[in-house]
């Protein structure tokens, strides 16, 4: 890459090595001054080939090689339509002839083999298949989301390790000068032989040492648990549901409500209907009617509601 | 359904002595637990005695139902009913002294207007109490769940208003020798509206309520509805049960009568002020003790917590600093 020359200044990295080489979808090369001010005014045309071209389309050179850029940009264009999946074939077989048409479409655009010809077999799959196209668009976009989703959670789970680490550094500075300040503190005012005050100092130390070479052992194996295999694997799968837990116990069985009134038995709704309550009631408008409510239902609740607990007794509490 | 509802299986007594005992209980508990200071031959000096207390809550009823009739917008009477029966059973279990009956009041009747579907905001609410509203509305929301768990979750009431329609329909059906059974409106409402000033509501189911109102309406009429009861209501299955209910409904137009008396002005202001020394200030919302305690309640939990750590962290530090010099 170090040996760009741009076409149309010819300026080239080694006079200035902050060049930055562009493309547009032609495939044709331009460095970023030059695109500043050819297209000043947003849009114009290909020194190289007079293709008309927007300015907002020119992006970093990535490739050595412009034709590739403009395959790239090509084969993105296509995929965005041809976006089948090898389960919406019935045979690899077909899934193969699939993907060699696709490659043959990007060729001829990219070489300029039969453009017209191309195009139009382009148009006529997205007629044919404009459902499926839009079907499958939404779904690659649901695996993205959920790809970026998964990324952010990296990048958290990242952060938060480090601050572990960091905590962990810090508290592990501020043992040890307590730790010293313990055994001055002994040496000082302690009455037993310096000499045996050190060796236990030092052993403790040491002691301290393994421990927290187990810890740091421990974990690792923490952040395998978060290892992102697991993640990928949930997304790979199109949809999870969740398991669906099975009763097992007994069949429902069904069993009659009893109703316990503590009263007169109230009139049955055909009773109600048939000896003339109703004559007692507003009769239900036609918005009510709507709704569901009948005269006779709260007809009916008023009758129960007289005659339940009319045979209540005051209970005898013990 | 009343006979499967909590209110008949937790909130109906035997008898007003039971009612009675019960209260009396809650007024021992109360002043054992904080007059341990207080002498036993003179405690009744500075503690409300049972019958104060019953008086006091007796008054407080009194205003409970004018609150209620002078509410704007119009309550529904089911409303009343529910904040009575609420504020009954609360005062069953608890004193006077422990929780002032003018805040528990209120907060009935708020409580009974959510239950019953009266649908006011509590702005709307206090615009309806004089003096303070601020603070009214403080009162009332920091003591409705306090209410509820007194009640035991308990919520739902019958109350005798929808029994009276059915027994009227059914007597417009089934008994046509009374003429125009409306004429018995007033009378009944006269004995609901008193129903509520007593005990009977805890003691009677209210369908019961509801016949002994339609009974005292019609012998006010001088008309005789005891063949439609006996006969047409009750028939063949009830024939033992009449006689209960002919005590049940007895029992209640008594119970009404009694609650006429009014209680002499002089003598509940003495109470009054009584109480006001009495009362427990931790209950109290112009005590300071009261208000110390919200503050700290209001205090984050998480700015205690970061206290600690960032003394935590500092006496750390100085450890360091000292090594490091």
């Amino acid at each position: 890459m170090d040996d760009f020359i741009c076409p149309r200044c010819k300026t080239s990295k080694f006079q200035n090595p902050s060049l930055k080489m562009m493309v547009n979808v032609c495939g044709h090369g331009l460095c970023e001054s030059c695109v500043d001010l050819l297209f000043l005014k947003g849009s114009g045309a290909c020194p190289d080939c007079r293709i008309p071209l927007r300015r907002n389309n020119f992006r970093v050179q990535l490739f050595e090689d412009p034709v590739i850029e403009k395959e790239v940009d090509i084969r993105k264009r296509v995929l965005r339509d041809f976006n089948k999946k090898e389960e919406d074939f019935s045979s690899l077989r077909e899934y193969n002839d699939y993907l060699e048409e696709i490659e043959t479409i990007i060729y001829n655009l990219t070489n300029d083999v039969d453009i017209v010809e191309t195009n139009k077999k382009i148009e006529q799959y997205k007629r044919e298949n404009r459902d499926f196209i839009i079907k499958n668009k939404s779904k690659i976009g649901r695996e993205e989301y959920e790809l970026e989703e998964i990324l952010e959670i990296e990048k958290q789970q990242e952060e938060l390790r480090k601050n572990v680490i960091k905590q962990e550094e810090v508290n592990a500075k501020k043992k040890k000068i307590q730790q010293k300040e313990a055994l001055i503190d002994e040496l000082m005012f302690s009455n037993a032989n310096a000499k045996n005050i050190l060796e236990t100092f030092a052993q403790n130390v040491e002691e301290e040492k393994n421990r927290e070479e187990v810890e740091v052992a421990k974990l690792p194996n923490k952040m395998t648990q978060f290892s992102t295999g697991v993640q990928f694997g949930r997304a790979s799968q199109s949809i999870q549901y969740l398991p669906v837990k099975l009763d097992e116990g007994p069949l429902y069985s069904y069993k009659s409500v009893t109703i316990t009134t503590d009263g007169p038995q109230p009139p049955t709704m055909d009773e109600v209907l048939n000896k003339g309550y109703t004559r007692h009631v507003r009769s239900e408008t036609e918005q009510e009617m709507a709704g569901g409510y009948k005269a006779n239902i709260a007809c009916m609740r008023a009758l129960q509601d007289a005659l339940a607990g009319l045979f209540h007794v005051k209970k005898v509490n013990t | 359904m009343f006979p499967t509802s909590t209110q008949c299986k937790y909130w109906m007594f035997s008898s007003e002595e039971e009612l009675n005992q019960l209260r009396e209980k809650t007024n021992t508990k109360h002043i054992q637990a904080y007059g341990k200071n207080v002498p036993e031959a003179n405690r009744y000096d500075y503690f409300l005695t049972p019958v104060e207390e019953s008086l006091m809550a007796k008054r407080y009823e009194l205003f409970l139902r004018d609150f209620c009739k002078g509410f704007s917008p119009p309550m529904p009477r089911n409303v009343t009913g529910t904040a009575f029966h609420y504020f009954k059973r609360f005062y069953v279990n608890n004193s006077v002294m422990n929780y002032h009956p003018k805040e528990i009041m209120v907060t009935c009747v708020y409580l009974a207007c959510k239950v019953e579907e009266f649908n006011v905001s509590i702005g709307q609410f206090v615009s309806n109490i004089k003096g303070d509203r601020e603070k009214a509305s403080d009162i009332i929301l920091n003591n409705e769940l306090l209410l509820m768990e007194q009640l035991n979750y308990h919520l739902a009431i019958h109350n005798p208003f929808r029994p009276v329609e059915g027994l009227i329909i059914d007597i417009k059906t089934r008994c046509q020798s009374l003429n125009d059974p409306e004429r018995l409106r007033p009378g009944i409402d006269q004995l609901l509206d008193k129903v509520f000033l007593t005990d009977a509501i805890l003691l009677y189911s209210p369908s019961q309520m509801a016949l002994a109102a339609i009974l005292h309406a019609a012998s006010k009429l001088q008309e005789n509805l005891d063949s439609y009861v006996t006969d047409t209501l009750f028939g063949v299955d009830g024939r033992g049960k009449l006689e209960e209910l002919i005590e049940a409904v007895r029992g209640i137009r008594s119970m009404v009568k009694m609650a006429d008396v009014n209680p002499d002005k002089n003598q509940m202001k003495l109470i009054e002020k009584k109480l006001e020394k009495c009362r427990n200030p931790d209950n109290n919302p112009d005590s300071e003790i009261y208000k110390k305690r919200m503050q700290a309640l209001l205090d984050d939990e998480d700015e205690v917590y970061n206290q600690i750590m960032n003394s935590n962290t500092e006496l750390d530090n100085s450890t360091l600093n000292m090594q490091a010099l």
